[in-house]
């Protein structure tokens, strides 16, 4: 009997280290996971920086400075979702999802270039040493009902750029990689401070 | 449960940013950009003429409007006011420091990874130990 019991404790205090291990691992994935997508946004923003740039060098400084943004009424046409994601008992994080227009008036296109463009982050995701996509995944979302009035919104969109000049989007392209990079990184730092919070829960408990 | 965050969800909560202008250009123009009936908007180009007060207001606003999901901050611009960063501790809006052209991304003086460098440190290895 006294053999059973002990067993029987030995086996709970094994599964607790286990979690604990668990939690810990969790928490360096984070931070791992975290650093890895800081540091493609800082490369990322430095080729937008560079292009940016370029574009100034081959239209003039007087068309491309913050002296030519309109304060006119104008929603915002790239968005974000906010959603609660559980994360354990007692415990939720923020989810962060993209919602931007299309690029295209085609919708089939639309679509299409949505998917890629999930894909290709998606596949950046897969880089990363910390292999849970589902959790960590900067989703895309698209609203369908912006969708109907597409054309309508695609000159709002230009509104923006009116604003700098003729200036295609051809030649300045936006920075939607650093958006979605952005969306990431904020899931990731959720994720990172509700691990730390457990690991710290789990020194406390030790301590005691 | 009584100590439970509560999170704020939105539909369409909005991206702002406290940034150089080079940085705020290419992210309004990804559309991030908002301009509302008061004529306020959901960035600060921060300057050499910038003053301190006024990106401790801008950041002030920005974490307390309720229609406000992540705030970007230059780096170099989180330092001016890093007191205030590093004791702000909601769940939303995200606060995230970025780089920018003149100033890389230093992960020692990221607010976040501050917060969480206490774990790595001697003195919490070695109270666990005791």
């Amino acid at each position: 009997m006294e053999r059973q019991e002990s067993s029987e404790n030995g086996r709970e205090s094994n599964e607790g280290i286990s979690v604990k291990e668990e939690n810990i691992l969790n928490f360096l994935d984070s931070v791992d996971g975290y650093l890895i997508l800081m540091d493609s946004l800082s490369s990322t923003l430095r080729q937008g920086w560079l292009e940016l740039a370029s574009a100034r060098h081959s239209m003039g400084a007087s068309r491309i400075n913050s002296t030519l943004f309109d304060h006119k009424l104008h929603p915002a046409s790239t968005t974000l979702q906010v959603n609660e994601q559980s994360a354990g008992p007692d415990r939720e994080l923020p989810h962060f999802t993209l919602c931007k227009w299309a690029s295209s008036n085609n919708p089939e296109k639309y679509f299409e270039e949505a998917k890629f463009g999930e894909d290709e982050l998606l596949k950046k995701s897969n880089s990363l040493r910390h292999r849970d996509i589902s959790h960590n995944s900067g989703n895309v979302c698209f609203p369908t009902f912006r969708f109907d009035c597409l054309g309508k919104m695609t000159r709002d969109q230009g509104f923006d750029l009116e604003a700098l000049g003729s200036i295609s989007m051809r030649v300045l392209k936006p920075v939607t990689n650093p958006l979605e990079m952005v969306v990431e990184i904020s899931n990731m730092r959720a994720s990172l401070l509700c691990a730390y919070d457990q690991v710290q829960k789990d020194m406390e408990t030790a301590t005691k | 449960m009584a100590n439970r965050v509560q999170i704020r969800t939105s539909s369409s909560a909005l991206i702002a940013m406290i940034a150089d202008e080079d940085t705020i250009t290419g992210f309004l123009l990804a559309g991030v950009g908002n301009v509302d009936l008061r004529r306020k908007t959901n960035y600060l180009i921060v300057d050499s003429k910038t003053t301190v007060k006024q990106i401790e207001d801008a950041f002030k606003e920005f974490t307390t409007r309720e229609d406000i999901g992540i705030v970007l901050i230059s780096q170099y611009v989180a330092n001016m006011i890093r007191f205030l960063v590093d004791s702000y501790n909601k769940p939303i809006p995200a606060i995230l420091e970025i780089p920018s052209k003149d100033h890389p991304y230093d992960p020692a003086h990221d607010s976040v990874l501050s917060r969480v460098k206490y774990l790595f440190s001697t003195e919490s290895v070695a109270s666990g130990r005791r």
